[in-house]
């Protein structure tokens, strides 16, 4: 009867492990997702500082710094959904790159200090981006493997733990980065 | 590799003249020591040949051994100074002009090195050192990047019953600091990896338990995590410093060394440690002065430490820190 009920109560205590363990993980993706977030809003951030200091020197490029003025503000307004997020991110990156190309053509403004400075802060945030990504992707991992393998996917049976996605970098993120590379030089 | 072509060239115009002459003054202190050694022998083995009849055998044969050792010590005592004149005349000439021949903006002190604290900052190796000593400090600034790096040994002792202290090593080799190219604030360690070695993916749950480290970060290229073990305080963070090409880079690092490698960030700086079993740059005083082998040994170590600084791209500035 003892013997019995001690290994009952070992059994239940395993599975409140497990099942801690599972909830621990979830909120790790969880986390690591506000993360990206919070990163991509430091990117915004730039933008406003960014518009005001090319402003004066490209005096072709109005239009286009109009329109990721209007972007940033969609984007950080906060009421739209992911899917309307992934979007705008598409355009401001594109946008952006538009703005790094034509640079060129304002040999004035690649010498401004103050330029240089926020070129510099968007790559850091461009860096701490892809590094939000792989924390996330890594937290997901870590979950996903909790969720499939033995003896934790019985109980992610049982309470409903579904497999998440990872974060795929699409195309134009991939073109992100050789926009990255020109901003090194 | 160019890179040997270029240091036979050094090696021939500028460090052989220098190691003619060294080598000739050590082959008279050689010299000598033979002459009067084996005076001084036979010496030795006529008194105790004269005083034979009062002693025993045995007796005899340990004053002899005895009056040899006396013997040696006191040659070398005698002639300190001549052998240490050698070994800095090779430190400020050879090892210096391979620095220089590197880098001339490289500055090199023989009796210098990596201070305690600096080596602590890194929190690299967790045991408390007993014993810390170094040498062969080599500092500059290599176009935007400060770097410094030195020999170090740093020591721990146990006490037996009887109180017989013992000394382990904690780290002895080449230990390098420099100035890294972006801001951070935690720590992130980059440790050799034994566990996920030795226990294939088990050996990651001994990693996790590790209670004297911080957060264990696991990284996306399976061949980074196959040799090291990551621990920082953010995983964002660790994650930002190293980026995917910078994985890369202390891999071929790794290689190119062919050693274990302890890298960490901390402080807004970079620290390597590299661990070598034996005493670098030193003049070799019982073989003949000329010889290459060594010399280039000692070149390959230099140029892997200044290389660091190409090798993981720190010159690159990209980022807020200029």
């Amino acid at each position: 009867m003892i013997t019995g009920l001690i290994a009952a109560g070992i059994l239940l205590l395993i599975i409140a492990g497990i099942y801690n363990s599972l909830v621990r993980k979830r909120n790790d993706v969880e986390n690591a997702f506000g993360s990206i977030d919070t990163m991509l809003k430091k990117r915004y951030d730039l933008i406003p500082n960014l518009v005001e200091t090319v402003k004066a020197y490209m005096k072709h490029e109005k239009e286009t710094l109009t329109g990721i003025t209007e972007l940033r503000a969609k984007a950080v307004s906060g009421n739209i959904s992911s899917d309307e997020k992934v979007q705008l991110e598409n355009q401001i990156s594109g946008a952006m790159r538009g703005i790094m190309v034509a640079v060129e053509n304002y040999p004035d403004l690649k010498a401004n200090d103050q330029f240089g400075m926020i070129q510099r802060s968007w790559n850091e945030a461009e860096e701490q981006i892809s590094a939000a990504r792989r924390a996330f992707n890594a937290a997901v991992t870590e979950f996903n493997n909790a969720v499939e393998t033995f003896p934790s996917n019985i109980l992610a049976g049982m309470f409903n733990f579904k497999r998440k996605q990872v974060f795929e970098i699409p195309d134009t993120e991939r073109k992100n980065i050789i926009a990255k590379e020109m901003f090194g030089n | 590799m160019s890179s040997s072509i270029e240091f036979r060239n050094l090696f021939d115009t500028r460090l052989l003249p220098v190691l003619q002459e060294l080598e000739q003054k050590r082959k008279k202190i050689i010299g000598k020591f033979f002459t009067y050694g084996s005076a001084y022998l036979f010496l030795c083995v006529a008194v105790v040949f004269v005083f034979n009849s009062k002693l025993k055998t045995d007796t005899a044969i340990i004053v002899l051994i005895v009056s040899v050792i006396v013997g040696i010590i006191g040659f070398f005592a005698f002639f300190r100074k001549d052998i240490s004149e050698i070994k800095n005349v090779f430190k400020n000439k050879i090892i210096h002009e391979m620095i220089r021949y590197i880098d001339k903006s490289l500055l090199y002190s023989p009796t210098g090195f990596i201070q305690q604290y600096e080596y602590l900052e890194s929190k690299l190796f967790l045991t408390q050192p007993q014993r810390y000593s170094g040498e062969d400090i080599v500092a500059g600034k290599l176009k935007d990047t400060q770097i410094k790096f030195s020999e170090i040994h740093s020591e721990y002792y146990t006490k037996d019953k009887k109180g017989n202290k013992t000394w382990h090593t904690i780290f002895r080799g080449l230990f390098f600091i420099a100035d890294f190219n972006k801001h951070f604030k935690g720590e992130t360690v980059v440790l050799p990896d034994t566990a996920e070695k030795l226990f294939g993916s088990f050996g990651s749950f001994f990693q996790k338990m590790n209670v004297s480290r911080n957060q264990l970060i696991k990284l996306e290229d399976p061949e980074f995590e196959k040799e090291f073990a990551v621990y920082g305080t953010d995983q964002i963070e660790a994650r930002y410093i190293l980026s995917t090409k910078l994985m890369r880079r202390i891999l071929d690092f790794k290689n190119k060394a062919g050693k274990k490698v302890y890298l960490s960030f901390t402080n807004s700086k970079l620290f390597v440690a590299v661990p070598v079993n034996r005493n670098l740059f030193e003049a070799p005083f019982f073989s003949s002065m000329i010889d290459f082998e060594l010399i280039a040994e000692y070149y390959r170590y230099i140029e892997l430490m200044v290389g660091i600084v190409e090798e993981l791209d720190l010159n690159t500035r990209i980022w807020t820190k200029e």
